[in-house]
C-alpha cells in the first residue's frame, strides 16, 4: 500500500499552485522520456516521487477552487481554472506512465532506444568532463536560455539525482546532466561538457 | 540485425517521434489557446487530436505486425505503453482547449500561470523594420536566435501553422513557446525600434 499524505485546506493562491502544476507536470514528461531512454531507475523513480507531489496539488486546488466560488458566477469563471489543472494531473500521470515503466523493468527495446536517441532532439544525457570549461560554475552564470536555448532539468551526482536543480547549483566534474531545449543549444552545450568547446559566446 | 528488420525498427520509431511531438506541440498550442482565447487555436488542436487518434492506431498496427520474437515481447510492450501516453497527453491537450470552445471565457489567473510558467508562451507583432520580414522561417533561424519555437502565426485573423518555407509578413503576429528568457530576444527581433511598446 502506497502513503498518502493527509491533506488539509491551506490559504495558498490558485494562481501559485496552478504554476506548480504546469511546471512540474512539464518537467516531468521531459525526465520520464529520459529515464525511459537512458533506461534510468532512479530517475524513474523521482518522475513517481513528482506524481504523488501534483497529485497533494491537486487537492488543494481543488479545495481553494471550492473556497473561493460563492456564486453561479464565479463558479463558472472558476471551472475552467479546475479543469485546466486537472489536465495538468492527468499529464503528471502520464509521465509516471512512462516511468513505470522503467521501474517495472519493462523496458523499451534497445533498439528503440538507439534510434530514439538520434530522433528526439530535444533532450540530451552528458557527462561533465574535468576539462570543461562549465567545471565549478553555477547554472545562473552559465544564462544557458538567453545563450542557447537549453535548460538544464537533473543532475546526476553521488549517486543520486538533483532535480530541477537551483541556479546557485555549481556543475562539478564528473556530473551527468540532463537537459531540453533547441537542438542546435544542445549540440553547443555538449562540446562545452566534454570540453571540446572552451568558452560560452553570447 | 538484418537490414530490413533494422528499417522496420526506423519506421516504427519515427512513427512514435511523431505521435510525441505532436502530442506536446498540442499542449502548447492549447495554452496558447487559452492565453489568448483564440477559438481558432482550440479547433487546431481538436484537429490534431483526431490526427494522434489515427497516428496511434496505425503505430500500434505498425509494432503488433512486427513480427518480433518471444523474447523482444517485454521491449515491444514498452514502446505500446509509449504510445499509449502519447495519446493521454493528447487528450489531456485537448481537454485544456475544450475551456475556449465551451466558451468559458479563461479567468485571469490562467492567463498569469502560462505567463509566469517556466516554459511560456508569448504573441508578439512582427513590425515593417523587422529582420524577420520577407525571411522564410526555416531562414528566420528562431530557435536558433532565441531559444523560441513559433507555434502558429496569425495572419489576417486567421491562425496558420507554421512550415519552414512560410514567408514572414509585416503585420503576422508570432505564437511561440520556449523560456521566459527568450521572450525578449524574439519581441525585439519581431519588432527592433519599438521594445518597450509591446
Amino acid at each position: 500500500m502506497p502513503n498518502f499524505e493527509k491533506i488539509e485546506y491551506k490559504p495558498i493562491s490558485v494562481r501559485e499552485l496552478l504554476l506548480e502544476m504546469k511546471n512540474l507536470s512539464e518537467l516531468m514528461i521531459d525526465l520520464a522520456y529520459s529515464a525511459a531512454l537512458f533506461n534510468d531507475k532512479e530517475l524513474a523513480e523521482e518522475v513517481l516521487e513528482l506524481e504523488k507531489r501534483v497529485d497533494t496539488l491537486a487537492y488543494l486546488l481543488d479545495m481553494v477552487v471550492m473556497v473561493a466560488a460563492r456564486d453561479a458566477k464565479d463558479a463558472e469563471a472558476l471551472v475552467g481554472v479546475s479543469t485546466v489543472a486537472s489536465a495538468t494531473d492527468k499529464i503528471s500521470d502520464a509521465a509516471a506512465d512512462i516511468a513505470a515503466i522503467v521501474t517495472q523493468n519493462i523496458g523499451v527495446h534497445p533498439i528503440v532506444s538507439e534510434i530514439f536517441e538520434r530522433l528526439l532532439k530535444r533532450l540530451i544525457k552528458v557527462k561533465v568532463n574535468k576539462t570543461s570549461a562549465l567545471v565549478g560554475k553555477r547554472i545562473s552564470e552559465l544564462k544557458l536560455a538567453p545563450r542557447m536555448g537549453i535548460d538544464i532539468i537533473a543532475i546526476f551526482r553521488n549517486k543520486d539525482w538533483k532535480i530541477n536543480p537551483e541556479e546557485n547549483e555549481q556543475i562539478s566534474a564528473e556530473d551527468v546532466l540532463i537537459a531540453r531545449g533547441t537542438p542546435s543549444g544542445l549540440k553547443e552545450f555538449k562540446e562545452l561538457c566534454e570540453g571540446r568547446k572552451e568558452t560560452l559566446e553570447d | 540485425m538484418p537490414r530490413k528488420r533494422k528499417l522496420r525498427f526506423e519506421e516504427i520509431v519515427e512513427r512514435f517521434a511523431e505521435l510525441k511531438d505532436t502530442s506536446e506541440l498540442m499542449i502548447d498550442l492549447a495554452y496558447s489557446s487559452l492565453l489568448l482565447n483564440n477559438k481558432e487555436l482550440a479547433e487546431e488542436v481538436q484537429r490534431l487530436e483526431e490526427y494522434v487518434d489515427k497516428l496511434h492506431t496505425e503505430f500500434e498496427l505498425l509494432v503488433l505486425s512486427s513480427g518480433f520474437k518471444k523474447e523482444e515481447a517485454k521491449g515491444f510492450l514498452g514502446l505500446i505503453r509509449l504510445g499509449v501516453v502519447a495519446e493521454k497527453i493528447a487528450d489531456a491537450a485537448a481537454e485544456i482547449a475544450e475551456v475556449v470552445l465551451r466558451g468559458i471565457e479563461p479567468h485571469l489567473v490562467l492567463k498569469l500561470t502560462i505567463e509566469e510558467a517556466e516554459e511560456t508562451i508569448i504573441y508578439t507583432p512582427v513590425a515593417e523594420n523587422s529582420p524577420l520580414l520577407n525571411k522564410t522561417l526555416r531562414e528566420a533561424r528562431i530557435p536558433e536566435e532565441t531559444g523560441m519555437w513559433v507555434l502558429a502565426i496569425k495572419r489576417e485573423g486567421k491562425c496558420i501553422r507554421p512550415k519552414p518555407d512560410l514567408k514572414i509578413q509585416v503585420g503576422d503576429v508570432l505564437i511561440a513557446s520556449g523560456y521566459a528568457e527568450g521572450t525578449e530576444d524574439l519581441k525585439k527581433l519581431a519588432a527592433p525600434q519599438f521594445p518597450s511598446m509591446i
